[in-house]
């Protein structure tokens, strides 16, 4: 099943790195086209074809600015989806995530702040590292395994650095 | 031959007359409606020439009093007269319970779990309040206009759930207004702050109510209103700092804290009159039962730091959740009577850094935005400088899985309207059937989180566990209420899925309070029309719904149920549209549709007498 390229419909060419300015601003405009729905007067149907349209923009854009989602795009884009429930062979990320992990819970028992703080930056670095070394293999069909093995560890950090948001949240009083 | 004119349903014969529409703004203390006149907003006002309606509602044995003499009349009779009733919106019994001390009513439960209170009228929900004090302003609006009104935009707390919005919803239909949007507080307050203004950047909503706080980050640019990321606590406002006056005033008078709901009442008003009155002078003077005392506001300040904390952490974790800092904040506008309160604009104007926007008139901002969509959305802007505006959805939605454990499938602040899908399959050889619970809130323990609805995905092909692969769908729409659908995928079969909300009304219910309003109202002819159609569509629908119930089961095949529960589906939609002609066609429909099962029942019951067997050992 082909994806349809919410690239072409934000303007933009497929890539990963990509200028989140420049797509904030045309969903707004794209937003604005949309029309808003003169809901009184609209039929149902109408109603609900508005609707799904503005969910179906509203999830690109959503798709387009998280990093891991824009990548596992680019990967449906080449063809197939990405298998979510597949069993994960990374051996040696495995254990920088348990690393991470021991890492956060100290940092949680020891409620130290400025230690989260530089526990934040250094995971931005490696999330930035991830995109850097994903970039250029995307398109490249030989390279599908390492592609899609990245998108895995993008994913990981991105829920531990949920996680630490909701640390910093707790921490807050 | 004269061809004959047709005119799309909707379009007036007229294309640029003005369709009358209206915002209006339900507030725990506080009502208005407002609207557009020759492009210009203004709150429309009573006889009296009072543009506020205090949300008071009194329930005397042979009328009902709404406004500002119920609320006089509040400490004299305290068990009918109902103030606050927001704060019991889309909140189960056990919810209210904890607010015991709080409000003095004799709670009943009713069938769904929702708190009915006890008045002289009888039993009253929530819902039933809200929709007085919406009649109250519906009336007032088409007097002033001059008309029936097209619809009506309802402003909600940003940080209503679902539960809660639905209820707001189900109260304005009482109340014979078509809903044409839920909007959210914030968002209303900043589409009249931005057109009055023209500003554009990151601007921050402080909206500290009666009843609820909200803190939203918008972005503002050219006619787009996004909002980043919303926050707060929807049980926190300005009746908690009276309440906190009451307790200073109990503890330093040493009088019990047992007092008689008159009492009670009377001393909230006095807390109140003395909270407003702090805003203006540095000292006012109580005098309650026997003691008499002083209240400085450093004092005052003292006692309502913790609230103002509460709200600030809210403003933080909006900022992080926006990932932007207190900073970059260009314009903080305060909304809602408390923040009149000088130590909330300090407190406010120390966390951003700048003073805040108190010019606008924070009690009437709400309801001019709302006014402003309203025109819009009733399609009389069509100058291409319509206002667009991008909302979220202010609490995670998600599903129960094993171990009692809140999986999210939408997150919180994600842009609506939105759908999101998650994939489950079965766990027995078999199984055909499946219990999905839908919650909303970020905790990680389902006991954490506000239950939203059970249902019971029927229909599933009995296949190997693990092989079915069923896709339940989460929808929000642009008013922040969650439908859900689901598809088992391998057979490509639409499983049939009926949603039990577990705050809202029954169908029974409804049905109940339409026949009371109807009994009561002063409507004119079409709207009765509409109204008996609407009673003897919620009448079916919880015949039909107890039958599928008692005997879906035994006396259906999966495609007639299905027919049925399609047919009832419709059914609820043109409920909503309004158009008593539709709703007399899918009530026929209906009822032919379950005409087959009706004459199966009955040939079963007679059955049944006629052979002298019980009814369930027959097999059909």
């Amino acid at each position: 099943m082909a994806t349809s390229s919410y690239f072409t419909l934000f303007e933009l060419p497929p890539a990963f790195e990509i200028d989140l300015d420049l797509l904030a601003a045309r969903y707004r405009e794209l937003a604005r086209s949309l029309h808003p729905d003169r809901v009184a007067d609209a039929s149902e149907g109408e109603r609900r074809h508005a609707l799904e349209r503005a969910a179906q923009l509203n999830d690109a854009y959503q798709t387009l600015k998280t990093p891991p989602l824009r990548a596992r795009h680019l990967l449906a884009l080449q063809g197939h989806e990405m298998d979510l429930e597949a069993t994960i062979q990374d051996p040696s990320f495995l254990l920088q995530q348990l690393e991470w992990r021991e890492e956060l819970e100290a940092l949680q028992e020891a409620a130290n702040l400025s230690g989260i703080a530089a526990f934040k930056t250094r995971l931005n670095q490696s999330q930035q590292a991830l995109g850097r070394d994903f970039a250029p293999l995307w398109q490249n069909p030989a390279q599908r395994q390492v592609a899609e093995q990245l998108v895995r560890r993008m994913q990981f950090l991105d829920k531990l650095s949920l996680q630490v948001r909701q640390l910093e949240e707790r921490l807050d009083d | 031959m004269a061809l004959l004119q047709i005119v799309e349903p909707g379009q007036s014969a007229q294309p640029h007359q003005h369709r009358l529409a209206v915002g209006i703004d339900l507030g725990t203390t506080n009502s208005l409606v407002a609207t557009l006149r020759s492009g210009i907003a203004e709150t429309l006002a009573d006889a009296e020439g009072k543009v506020i309606l205090p949300s008071v509602v009194r329930y005397q044995a042979d009328q009902i009093e709404v406004g500002q003499s119920a609320k006089e009349a509040a400490a004299q009779d305290p068990l009918n007269t109902i103030v606050s009733v927001k704060r019991l919106m889309g909140r189960g019994l056990a919810d209210v319970q904890q607010l015991g001390g709080q409000m003095p009513y004799h709670f009943v439960a009713g069938s769904s779990q929702m708190p009915f209170i006890e008045t002289l009228q009888g039993i009253k929900s929530p819902v039933e309040v809200s929709a007085e004090i919406l009649r109250v302003l519906r009336l007032r609006a088409e007097q002033a206009l001059g008309g029936e009104l097209l619809g009506a935009v309802i402003t909600v707390p940003a940080y209503f759930d679902d539960a809660q919005r639905q209820a707001t919803k189900d109260a304005a239909k009482l109340a014979g207004l078509n809903v044409l949007r839920l909007l959210n507080e914030p968002t209303a307050a900043a589409v009249a702050y931005g057109l009055d203004t023209q500003a554009e950047g990151l601007v921050a909503i402080y909206d500290l109510g009666g009843g609820t706080f909200d803190i939203s980050i918008l972005r503002l640019s050219r006619g787009v209103f996004e909002v980043l990321s919303t926050g707060g606590d929807s049980a926190l406002g300005g009746d908690d700092f009276d309440h906190a006056i009451a307790d200073w005033v109990l503890a330093q008078s040493g009088a019990s804290h047992d007092l008689s709901p008159g009492e009670q009442r009377h001393l909230l008003n006095l807390a109140c009159a003395a909270k407003e009155r702090l805003s203006q002078v540095e000292q006012v003077e109580l005098a309650f039962a026997q003691w008499q005392g002083v209240l400085s506001r450093l004092c005052f300040e003292g006692l309502i730091e913790p609230l103002i904390s509460k709200s600030l952490k809210a403003c933080r974790r909006a900022l992080r959740d926006a990932e932007i800092e207190a900073a970059d904040v260009q314009a903080v506008v305060m909304v809602g009577g408390s923040t009149r309160v000088p130590r909330v604009r300090q407190a406010v104007a120390e966390l951003f850094g700048r003073e805040p926007m108190t010019d606008i008139d924070p009690d009437k901002v709400v309801a001019i935005g709302a006014a402003i969509q309203a025109d819009t959305l009733a399609g009389n802007r069509r100058d291409g400088n319509e206002l667009v505006l991008l909302d979220v959805i202010p609490l995670s939605l998600g599903l129960e899985t094993m171990g009692g454990l809140m999986e999210k499938v939408i997150p919180r602040n994600t842009t609506i309207p939105i759908a999101r899908a998650q994939e489950f399959t079965t766990y027995k050889d078999g199984q055909t059937a499946m219990m999905i619970h839908v919650l909303q809130g970020e905790r990680d323990l389902i006991s954490d989180c506000r239950s939203l609805a059970r249902f019971e995905l029927r229909g599933i092909p009995p296949m190997v566990a693990g092989s079915a692969k069923i896709r339940v769908t989460f929808q929000v729409d642009a008013d922040g209420l969650l439908s859900v659908s689901a598809r088992e995928l391998s057979s490509g079969i639409e499983a049939s899925v009926q949603i039990k909300p577990s705050y809202g009304l029954t169908d029974g219910e409804i049905a109940r309070m339409l026949e009371d309003s109807l009994a009561r109202a002063a409507d004119d002819k079409s709207a009765r029309a509409l109204r008996e159609q609407q009673v003897d569509a919620w009448r079916l629908l919880e015949a039909v719904d107890s039958a599928l119930n008692l005997d879906g089961e035994r006396l259906l095949d999966s495609s007639e149920r299905e027919a049925i529960e399609a047919a009832m589906l419709r059914l609820r939609a043109a409920i909503d549209e309004q158009d008593a002609a539709v709703i007399e066609q899918r009530i026929k429909h209906l009822t032919q549709v379950t005409d087959a099962f009706a004459a199966r029942r009955m040939d079963a019951t007679m059955h049944a007498a006629l052979a002298g067997r019980k009814l369930d050992e027959i097999e059909i």
